[in-house]
């Protein structure tokens, strides 16, 4: 009897053990899932940063070539001349053409000669241009010049054109290589860090392309965005938490930011376009219109971070300044909305990361047209950074896969900045209470 | 920078205003600050409003009108056969005058008339400015001395502050309220005229999408359908690819960070995570269409199937990437707020970790979890740089997520960008595409606030 | 004073900000495959001037010709860029909106390729496999003299023409807002359609169904309307092995690398073949210009004089360096003169 009961219980055992140990697998499992999809997660991350840091970073680099250049008074002007009108119109893109003629005497097919000249930018000719207007002395000399490569020696410099396919199906052909070759030999030919990049406004030319034109409309775009969205939210966000009186008005503004806050971006780029352009004729490609249309796309978040900031303010906060006499608006002026300005700081801070980013409205209120010139202000036409990266992808040339890249990587560096500035405020200024 | 200038100088004198009403209140107690109504600093406020408001409220009138009157007056002074020119001309003669007033750049010899008109035009400007500037601080000069004058014990000057900002406050948060009465105003009216053309059902029902109509009338085009189904098709599936990818992903990591995690590793990954929030979709859509759709070719043809290069697949699953950590942050919230009873009730009953999760805490949090999907959905459907960048332009009606599709915010683009024409059906389509996505991300909204708020009630 | 003072009411109203400061630069719109050229001579335009660079937006000629003629005014563009001739209803319309002198400018050539991947075999076609492959309705495959028209019923290029290869026709191609469009309907389709005899016949009965069938694209799918920008179909070309795209020869020239041109009629587009005259679909590329706007709008006869110099559209100019193809020397004379006289458009 006995040694039956012993027996069930020994059988009970085995199988609770069985199904422990079962259990304790599905566990094991379960939290390896766990595991796998965070770490997923993570790799996503760094796949996409370092994709685009592979194809980005040689971006900051761009190749130059030396030319020997004979400022041949018959080409640019008589010596002496200091007219700066009579200098600015020389043939300088001649100038060019010829200084390579020179160097390469062997070439005199004209197609040939035309790869030749493809070997330097176009932009050489605007530097020749410079450097002789500032200072005329340099007519009838000969110079060293390091100027702009065209985007594709760049572009073969820096490894970026597979040498092994057949000559038709590459952009640099043999001949090119081998006066590159010769070139290199001569130790003409050096990659230095790329300043146009930075100081440049958009181009057709990839060697002669830059970010600061956008940088410039992003700046503008930003600033009317945090203008007019940073009062209004803070004092939306006031309003609905300390003073509205709970009725349907307020119920229904409150229903209403909910909403917007999930209103997809594209269709504020529509109320932008319709009221801003259409109604009230604004121009188009315009950061002023851009900067409307975010801060109206940003507001809601502005809003719901400052009213959770309100909310975190301890009622005892607002009972103890009532309770001395303070007016409600004193309490909340002198002594929530300084306890509260950390979270809504971050909150706006956050909106605008947001908005800093965003393309898809931007789209429709047409800017996305080919800028050159550096925006001076709110009410020229310019690009903003998301927008140009959206151009530039769409680019033929080669060249501007990489920039595309490195602009990426310049909007990635603002937004990640503003997020640490956010962490950083919110660590410093946040209480517990 | 007149007006800026104007601006520096108004804030000054709101400043001095603020000093001259205060030191006036205090000096009416002889400093003893009990005798009087409001605090002596309302009274400055109180003063400095009534020196910079009206002045503002001038100079935002002065600026609107400024430029009709000063047009019209230098209208009237060009010859008559200029002055009898159509609007649309003199606008022009006017652009003319006015860079030639600016003076950096001209278009062409100057004549003289022209010349005169600019000088005509630049010193009505001058003059316009002058008077704006000595208007201007003479109305902010007078409101803040009556107001100063006005001051005394009694005054209740706290109340009028307290008013003023009131007002401000209402409006600010009125402003939601206009908004979205803006996009509605503007996305209907739109589509309104949409639907005189094209009858609604044909849009909702039809299952050919080819928005091009010939645009002139010697010119054969396409029919112009306007069958909206394959759009809504496209996006559904694009959606529900994000959704394989989000959702499993973002659930699990959420629940391994709630539950598993050390503090440690938590406060690493959760904002590495985060960071895929922070990245604008313009980025994601370069990703898409420069490495992920490729490698998804490259894959399909190794293994024999062809894959078209802008396959929904490549889209949604970089789209799904996007919304993880927007999934798993919702979840992370709505798994926290399970109380800690559930857990240890669970667990004294012996239940490991992996079935108190499965069998205690996901129940618990369904509502909340699946009222942050439908949220995480409303997103994809709205979002439109990654499937503008990387999904395709065709319309084509298929569940392969090999295939490319088109979605709703797709075709907005493409519809809008470029053209500025608003009588064309196919610029009209665009209003009408917005207005569906608009209603649809709308009832996806509500629904999943109302069920996350019915779900927060429940453990309150 | 009334009809002044209106006029000020509607000044200020069109203008809002434009009192605030003019517009002093030129505003371009108009076709795709124009737009390269156009914004590398603005780019010359703005660094050799005092003037700002134009602002060039790309919305396909006929989208950049509705624009153009819209008004006078501006809030209009001064000029719109065409690859292809400005139409007479277009002429009509812009007559209508009080836009009466137009200074034409035909920039160059331009050859349309139908190219695909690299990757795939080269193509070559005749202009009428084109027309049976693309049309919407073709004659009747099983008795094609009946003279008998049927929904387009060729799945593969090898239905088309037993010598192609055995592929599904997939075409990418531009939407009938482009110019590009038009010139490949007219060129190529029309270009084949004409071989059929009956249909050729047809031309004489009735103009009106003779266009319509020889211009009509089949909307089944295998014509896919790509958008109006050419770099997205060369990318979507280079991705898709298996489709053909329509698109501007400069785009070929600057991917020649990707994507390959396939020989229609047995000639290739090259730049030779194109200039001479041997390639079918080759067109001329336009750009026109408001004369109102001349000596109103800062720098658009500074923009022409660039555009129109040698060392722009000449034979060694930059702008063939990016792939157009330039007019005889006695054409860009002609043209130049018209530009320098403002002699304005008659049709």
């Amino acid at each position: 009897m006995n040694n039956n009961l012993q027996q069930q219980h020994d059988r009970t055992m085995v199988r609770v053990q069985q199904g422990l140990d079962r259990r304790y697998r599905q566990e094991k499992r379960f939290q390896r899932i766990g595991l796998g999809a965070i770490i997923l997660g993570l790799v996503f991350v760094s796949f996409l940063f370092i994709s685009i840091i592979a194809n980005g970073y040689t971006a900051f680099q761009q190749t130059y070539v030396k030319i020997d250049v004979n400022f041949d008074p018959e080409m640019i002007a008589p010596i002496g001349e200091t007219d700066q009108e009579v200098l600015s119109k020389a043939n300088y893109g001649g100038l060019v053409k010829k200084t390579l003629r020179d160097m390469f005497p062997e070439v005199t097919n004209r197609r040939e000669k035309k790869v030749l000249y493809s070997l330097v930018s176009t932009g050489a000719s605007f530097q020749l241009r410079d450097m002789v207007m500032q200072d005329p002395a340099l007519i009838g000399t000969q110079q060293s010049v390091w100027v702009l490569a065209d985007d594709d020696v760049d572009m073969l410099i820096k490894g970026h054109i597979d040498l092994n396919v057949p000559e038709s199906d590459r952009r640099i052909k043999n001949n090119q290589m081998a006066w590159i070759q010769s070139l290199q030999a001569e130790d003409r030919i050096e990659k230095r860090f790329n300043t146009i990049f930075f100081s440049a406004g958009d181009s057709r030319e990839p060697e002669l392309s830059g970010i600061k034109g956008a940088v410039h409309g992003s700046f503008f775009t930003l600033m009317i965005c945090l203008l007019i969205s940073f009062p209004v939210g803070v004092a939306a966000a006031v309003y609905l938490e300390e003073f509205a009186p709970k009725n349907r008005w307020t119920d229904i503004i409150e229903v209403n930011i909910n909403n917007l806050a999930a209103v997809p971006s594209i269709v504020f780029g529509l109320l932008g376009l319709a009221v801003f352009i259409n109604f009230f004729g604004l121009p188009r490609s315009v950061p002023l219109v851009g900067g409307l249309v975010l801060a109206l796309m940003t507001l809601p978040t502005i809003i719901i971070a400052s009213r959770a900031a309100l909310k975190s303010v301890p009622p005892s906060i607002r009972e103890a300044a009532l309770g001395v006499g303070a007016s409600p608006m004193q309490t909340i002026t002198h002594h929530v909305l300084p306890l509260a300005m950390p979270g809504m700081l971050t909150g706006t801070i956050i909106g605008m990361a947001q908005a800093l980013g965003e393309t898809a409205p931007l789209l429709m209120i047409g800017m996305v047209a080919f800028i050159v010139d550096i925006p001076g202000g709110p009410f020229d036409p310019s690009a903003v950074l998301p927008v140009q990266i959206y151009l530039w992808a769409d680019s033929p040339e080669r060249a501007f896969v990489e920039r595309t890249s490195a602009a990426i990587m310049v909007l990635l560096a603002f937004l990640i900045s503003m997020n640490l500035l956010a962490v950083w405020l919110r660590k410093k200024f946040e209480r517990r209470w | 920078m007149q007006s800026t200038t104007l601006i520096i100088v108004l804030l000054g004198l709101m400043t001095l205003a603020y000093y001259m009403g205060r030191k006036r209140s205090l000096s009416l107690v002889n400093g003893r600050v009990r005798d009087l109504h409001s605090l002596p600093s309302y009274y400055g406020i109180h003063t400095a409003l009534w020196c910079g408001v009206p002045a503002l409220i001038l100079f935002v009138f002065w600026i609107s009108f400024e430029g009709a009157v000063v047009t019209g007056m230098v209208v009237d002074n060009l010859p008559q056969e200029i002055q009898e020119l159509p609007p649309e001309r003199l606008n022009l003669v006017m652009n003319d005058i006015r860079n030639l007033a600016q003076g950096d750049i001209v278009s062409r010899e100057v004549d003289e008339t022209m010349q005169g008109a600019a000088d005509h035009y630049s010193s009505l400007l001058r003059i316009s400015d002058m008077s704006l500037f000595v208007i201007g601080l003479s109305v902010a000069i007078l409101g803040g001395l009556l107001a100063q004058r006005s001051i005394n014990r009694h005054q209740r000057a706290r109340n009028r502050v307290e008013k003023a900002i009131n007002f401000f406050l209402v409006s600010s948060s009125s402003l939601a309220i206009f908004t979205t009465i803006g996009i509605v105003l503007s996305v209907l009216f739109e589509s309104i005229r949409f639907f005189q053309q094209i009858p609604v059902t044909e849009f909702i029902f039809g299952l050919e999408w080819s928005p091009q109509t010939a645009i002139r009338a010697d010119q054969v085009g396409s029919s112009g359908v306007f069958g909206a189904i394959p759009l809504f098709a496209g996006t559904f599936l694009i959606t529900i690819i994000a959704m394989f990818v989000a959702v499993p992903i973002g659930l699990m990591s959420a629940i391994y960070m709630a539950e598993y995690a050390g503090k440690h590793f938590r406060a690493l990954a959760k904002p590495v995570l985060e960071v895929l929030a922070g990245i604008p979709t313009v980025v994601y859509g370069f990703f898409a269409a420069l490495t992920v759709a490729p490698f998804f070719r490259d894959l399909g043809t190794s293994l024999g199937l062809s894959v078209s290069s802008e396959s929904a697949l490549a889209a949604g699953v970089v789209m799904g990437i996007m919304i993880i950590p927007f999934v798993s942050s919702l979840s992370d919230d709505v798994i926290n707020a399970v109380p800690q009873a559930m857990r240890d009730g669970s667990y004294g009953l012996g239940a490991t970790r992996s079935e108190t999760i499965r069998q205690v805490i996901i129940p618990a949090a369904l509502p909340g979890i699946v009222g942050g999907v439908l949220l995480a959905v409303s997103r994809a459907i709205g979002e439109t740089m990654i499937v503008v960048m990387a999904a395709g332009l065709s319309a084509n009606l298929t569940a392969n997520p090999l295939e490319a599709v088109t979605t709703v915010t797709v075709q907005i683009v493409t519809l809008l960008v470029g053209d500025q024409e608003f009588d064309s059906a196919k610029t009209l389509a665009a209003f009408a595409l917005a207005l569906v996505l608009f209603t649809i991300t709308l009832a996806l909204n509500m629904i999943a606030l109302h069920i996350v708020r019915k779900y927060r009630e429940q453990y309150e | 004073m009334k009809k002044l003072i209106s006029a000020a009411v509607a000044l200020s109203l069109t203008g809002f900000v434009g009192m605030a400061s003019a517009r002093d630069y030129i505003s371009v719109v108009g076709s795709s495959t124009v737009y390269p050229f156009a914004t590398v001579v603005a780019e010359q335009f703005g660094k050799t001037t005092k003037f700002k660079t134009p602002k060039i937006e790309s919305t396909g000629s006929g989208g950049g010709l509705k624009l153009f003629c819209a008004g006078v005014g501006v809030e209009h563009p001064d000029i719109t860029n065409a690859s292809r001739r400005i139409k007479k209803s277009e002429v009509d319309r812009c007559a209508g909106n009080g836009i009466n002198d137009i200074i034409e400018v035909k920039v160059g050539y331009d050859g349309i390729a139908l190219a695909n991947s690299k990757a795939a075999p080269r193509f070559s076609v005749s202009r009428k496999d084109i027309f049976l492959a693309l049309a919407k309705e073709v004659p009747d495959p099983k008795d094609p003299a009946s003279g008998k028209l049927v929904a387009n019923p060729y799945q593969t290029w090898k239905d088309v023409n037993k010598d192609l290869p055995d592929m599904a026709i997939e075409v990418l191609g531009p939407p009938p807002t482009s110019g590009t469009r038009d010139a490949f309907a007219e060129l190529a389709m029309e270009g084949g359609c004409k071989k059929i005899d009956w249909i050729k016949a047809m031309k004489k009965k009735d103009k009106k169904m003779y266009k319509s069938v020889c211009h009509t694209v089949r909307e089944d799918g295998k014509y896919i309307e790509a958008g109006e920008n050419d770099n997205l179909i060369v990318q979507k070309l280079e991705a898709n092995k298996g489709a053909l795209g329509v698109f501007g020869y400069s785009f070929l020239d600057q991917n020649s690398d990707k994507v390959q041109g396939s020989l229609v009629d047995g000639v290739a587009p090259t730049f030779e073949l194109i200039a001479d005259g041997s390639y079918p679909v080759s067109r001329p590329l336009y750009f026109y210009v408001k004369k109102a706007h001349m000596g109103k709008i800062p720098g658009i006869e500074e923009y022409l004089a660039e555009f129109t110099s040698d060392k722009a559209w000449g034979d060694d100019g930059y702008l063939a360096d990016k792939g157009l193809i330039p007019m005889p020397t006695e054409e860009r004379k002609a043209f130049k003169s018209d530009v320098d006289s403002k002699t304005s458009l008659k049709l």
